[in-house]
């Protein structure tokens, strides 16, 4: 199958979850990305060198092992399909050996704090000095510039900082952030496709750019509604539980079994009557409060305890599809092992089983887009830390033989971590 | 109209599509300087025009600030596609467009002849971007889908809110936007590939998937511990101060300088705080002690001086406190925009800065705003034929 992304090369220095979900979708295209870490300095996500069993890590079986940075599931999720070397940015040999890579590459990303890239001597003016026409994307929490710029944040305080969890709750109840870091891949989708417009504009004028996108004005960007409500009439939004601005019913209700939960929105009378006729209750869709959206509205709270007590002696899956049969949108809040087994995701491929050398074999999210022609998929696991760096630095930084073994000997390249137990052999 | 120096310009992009996230992508490509093209149905136009917030709680299809954020950069005609004769029309403009957004039920466009399979006989290069609740094919092809449905299925509304109470959803309409987001990401993968090789391809965009790809934590947590992510409220625990709410993590690298700060020296010497892990264990404690202390305090403060001294703390801030947040004045976040039927109104901006461009967002259309302009510059009609054409309810 053809690849989109063929010929495109990109050094990857960011961390976390934004700037490696972006560079894996990327990579999953057919860009070859290029993770750039430090024995001194993984990526954070794969955790400690040496951790205790059950600590805060994401090992498979909570087993560390004897490479625990090799075994973290959010490194290995979101690290997959690229190559992966180590090289000590902070030693002058390693920024040189950086920037021969920068001189073959497209486009270099960061996520580090403004101003590390600086003390690294790796800004966008210097990475130009090194190809001309690189294009540099930061990803950083509040852009580059501006009062807040060195500020740290993570997903969760970035849905406080930007406006989201302001109106996230249980109605009455206080702010509310969500079960994941919301805003990381929002920025990595949104990173993703201003890159390649970037690389458009350079192929068609030659010119590179600098790119900087804040993460807490990305995650504003997706709540424009609720700004506008504030500037158009000065309303602050609260927290509105499940419930949709204009729709009703919409909630979440309890069904049968341990914790499990259908979601279901009424968006017309004629999907309220197709509920009432699933529900038994036909009578309801005349009954004067709830005859029209107005009504359903202002009397919210009732029909939530009719299709609650009908919901709840029966099974999420079968109220989904009893609802959907009458094209009344339903849903079964999933849980991890359901979205893992649900039909729909595996019919359409959803999961990618990879294996890995260090953690076993797992399935993986893939993208949230289908090509056609170039369909995209996991191409290789998520790198041991650092697995390429000899083959990188030999086949695309081409630095000779002599040059890798100094590196080497001066620790630049070393892929034992900080802290790693001393029998480790990386 | 659209931006002279965007990395997109020459892009010509037809939007079928209404609501959040098709128009949130043509949105993003529009101010990137693609000539974006909106066809709207005639009478009332995008649904979205329909949805509120309304300038002055005043419903007008002119007047809702979903539609006028949604869909600056764009040139707006109406089409009748229900009709034979619209559809021709459309496919004069597919042979223009490099991309088609489209967000139809799945099965909508092969009915009309407009599929992907027929667009590409009409002009081989052209992208197809078809977004839907759960894609083009699966066993929930044709099921209905909302914003909250999606999330459901995405098994991302699972794991938010208290586990004692119902699953709670994320504010505002994620799984919309996140969807346009995956729009505009995929279509210039597409257009990359077109570029290169002259051909164009359907892309699939499916907002269970979309918003599937942003829960993470739920499926790594069974695929590798074979166990099942309950609900956590918050990430970053969560406190009243006297204006409003703050988050704090605690790290292990700023404890000294936490226990200092809120005049609590005496925790150091705590057995029950004395590491990451025993914190943990004594999380509701030291939550009590830190929200005593917090709700003297206010909000804008705490998050001040915790990020001065490292901390990665939020303070919880809602439309107002974005305005006046000394970074988005600073960054110049916020934009002004003029619009005939509201005046000039304060709208968010570009979230991003793409080298030296100013980012030029011009106002959302009217509804049919450039039909002349479009139909007859463009198409050749003559100002007789448009109105033959709206007697017929073809435009």
């Amino acid at each position: 199958m053809a690849m989109a992304l063929e010929g495109l090369r990109i050094l990857d220095l960011t961390q976390v979850w934004a700037g490696p979900t972006c560079m894996k979708l990327l990579a999953d295209m057919g860009a070859q990305v290029i993770k750039v870490e430090s024995a001194k300095r993984m990526d954070t996500v794969r955790g400690e060198a040496n951790p205790r069993a059950g600590g805060a890590g994401f090992y498979p079986d909570n087993e560390p092992g004897v490479r625990p940075w090799n075994r973290t599931g959010h490194f290995n999720d979101r690290n997959r399909s690229k190559l992966g070397i180590c090289l000590d940015l902070t030693h002058p040999k390693g920024v040189e050996t950086l920037k021969r890579l920068v001189a073959v590459s497209d486009v270099v990303g960061e996520s580090f704090r403004v101003g590390v890239m600086e003390r690294f001597g790796l800004t966008y003016q210097e990475l130009k000095k090194a190809k001309r026409d690189i294009i540099m994307i930061s990803l950083s929490s509040q852009g580059a510039t501006g009062p807040e710029r060195s500020y740290g944040s993570f997903g969760a305080t970035l849905e406080q900082t930007a406006g989201v969890a302001s109106f996230t709750g249980y109605i009455g109840g206080r702010p509310t952030t969500s079960g994941t870091f919301f805003p990381d891949p929002v920025v990595a989708v949104l990173a993703a496709g201003s890159i390649l417009a970037a690389v458009r504009q350079r192929n068609r004028t030659g010119e590179g750019m600098y790119i900087d996108l804040s993460q807490r004005e990305t995650t504003t960007a997706i709540i424009g509604e609720a700004v506008m409500d504030y500037t158009m009439n000065g309303r602050v939004w609260e927290p509105g539980g499940n419930r949709h601005p204009v729709y009703a019913p919409q909630g979440v209700y309890r069904c049968q079994g341990d914790d499990m939960w259908v979601a279901l929105t009424v968006r017309s009378d004629a999907e309220w009557a197709s509920l009432c006729n699933v529900l038994g209750r036909p009578e309801l869709a005349q009954d004067p409060r709830f005859v029209d959206v107005l009504a359903r509205r202002k009397h919210h709270d009732e029909i939530d305890q009719i299709i609650g007590a009908w919901t709840e002696s029966r099974d999420a899956y079968e109220v989904m599809r009893l609802l959907q049969g009458v094209g009344v949108p339903a849903g079964v809040a999933e849980k991890g092992d359901q979205i893992l087994s649900d039909p729909h995701f595996k019919a359409r491929h959803f999961w990618e089983v990879v294996e890995h050398p260090d953690a076993g074999t797992h399935p993986y999210l893939s993208r949230p887009f289908k090509h056609s022609k170039t369909p995209g998929s996991t191409r290789m696991h998520a790198p041991l830390l650092g697995q390429h760096t000899e083959e990188v630095l030999r086949g695309i930084a081409g630095l000779s033989e002599g040059e890798i073994r100094e590196l080497a000997e001066l620790g630049v390249t070393t892929n034992i971590p900080a802290g790693a137990p001393q029998e480790v052999d990386a | 109209m659209a931006t002279q120096e965007g990395p997109l310009a020459d892009l010509k992009v037809l939007d079928l599509s209404e609501g959040v996230a098709g128009p949130f992508c043509t949105k993003l490509m529009g101010a990137m300087g693609a000539e974006v093209l909106k066809v709207e149905r005639p009478g009332l136009g995008d649904e979205a025009r329909s949805m509120p917030p309304f300038y002055h709680d005043e419903p007008g299809i002119e007047k809702s600030g979903l539609f006028l954020y949604l869909n600056t950069n764009k040139r707006s005609i109406t089409l009748n596609l229900e009709e034979p004769a619209g559809r021709a029309i459309l496919r004069r403009f597919v042979s223009w467009a490099d991309v088609v957004i489209e967000d139809f039920k799945p099965g909508t466009l092969e009915q009309w002849g407009l599929d992907y399979a027929a667009l590409e006989k009409t002009n081989p290069r052209v992208i197809l971007t078809s977004i839907s609740g759960f894609g083009q094919d699966g066993p929930y092809r044709d099921y209905e889908a909302t914003d909250l449905v999606a999330m459901a299925l995405g098994g991302i509304l699972y794991i938010t809110g208290e586990q004692a109470r119902e699953p709670l959803k994320i504010g505002g309409q994620p799984s919309l936007y996140f969807s346009g987001l995956s729009a505009f990401a995929g279509s210039l993968i597409a257009v990359y590939y077109q570029e290169a090789t002259g051909q164009g391809q359907h892309v699939d965009i499916s907002m269970m998937e979309a918003i599937g790809t942003a829960q993470m934590y739920s499926a790594l947590s069974y695929a590798y511990k074979k166990e099942n992510r309950l609900r956590v409220q918050d990430f970053s625990p969560m406190f009243k101060a006297k204006d409003g709410y703050v988050g704090m993590m605690y790290r292990q690298p700023n404890w000294e300088d936490l226990c200092h700060w809120i005049g609590r020296p005496g925790m150091l010497e705590d057995e029950r705080f004395k590491d990451f892990a025993s914190r943990q264990a004594h999380m509701q404690e030291l939550n009590a002690i830190v929200g005593d202390w917090v709700k003297d305090q206010s909000k804008a403060d705490v998050y001040h001086t915790g990020q001065a001294l490292r901390m990665p703390f939020g303070y919880i801030c809602d439309a107002k406190d974005l305005m006046e947040s000394p970074q988005y004045q600073d960054r110049g976040y916020f934009i002004q925009i003029e619009h005939p039927a509201t005046g000039a109104l304060t709208y968010p901006g570009m979230p991003l800065r793409m080298g030296d461009l100013e980012w030029d967002i011009q106002r959302a259309p009217l509804l049919g705003e450039h039909n002349e302009e479009v139909y007859c510059s463009q198409l050749g009609y003559t100002k007789q034929d448009l109105v033959v054409l709206r007697s017929a309810r073809i435009i």
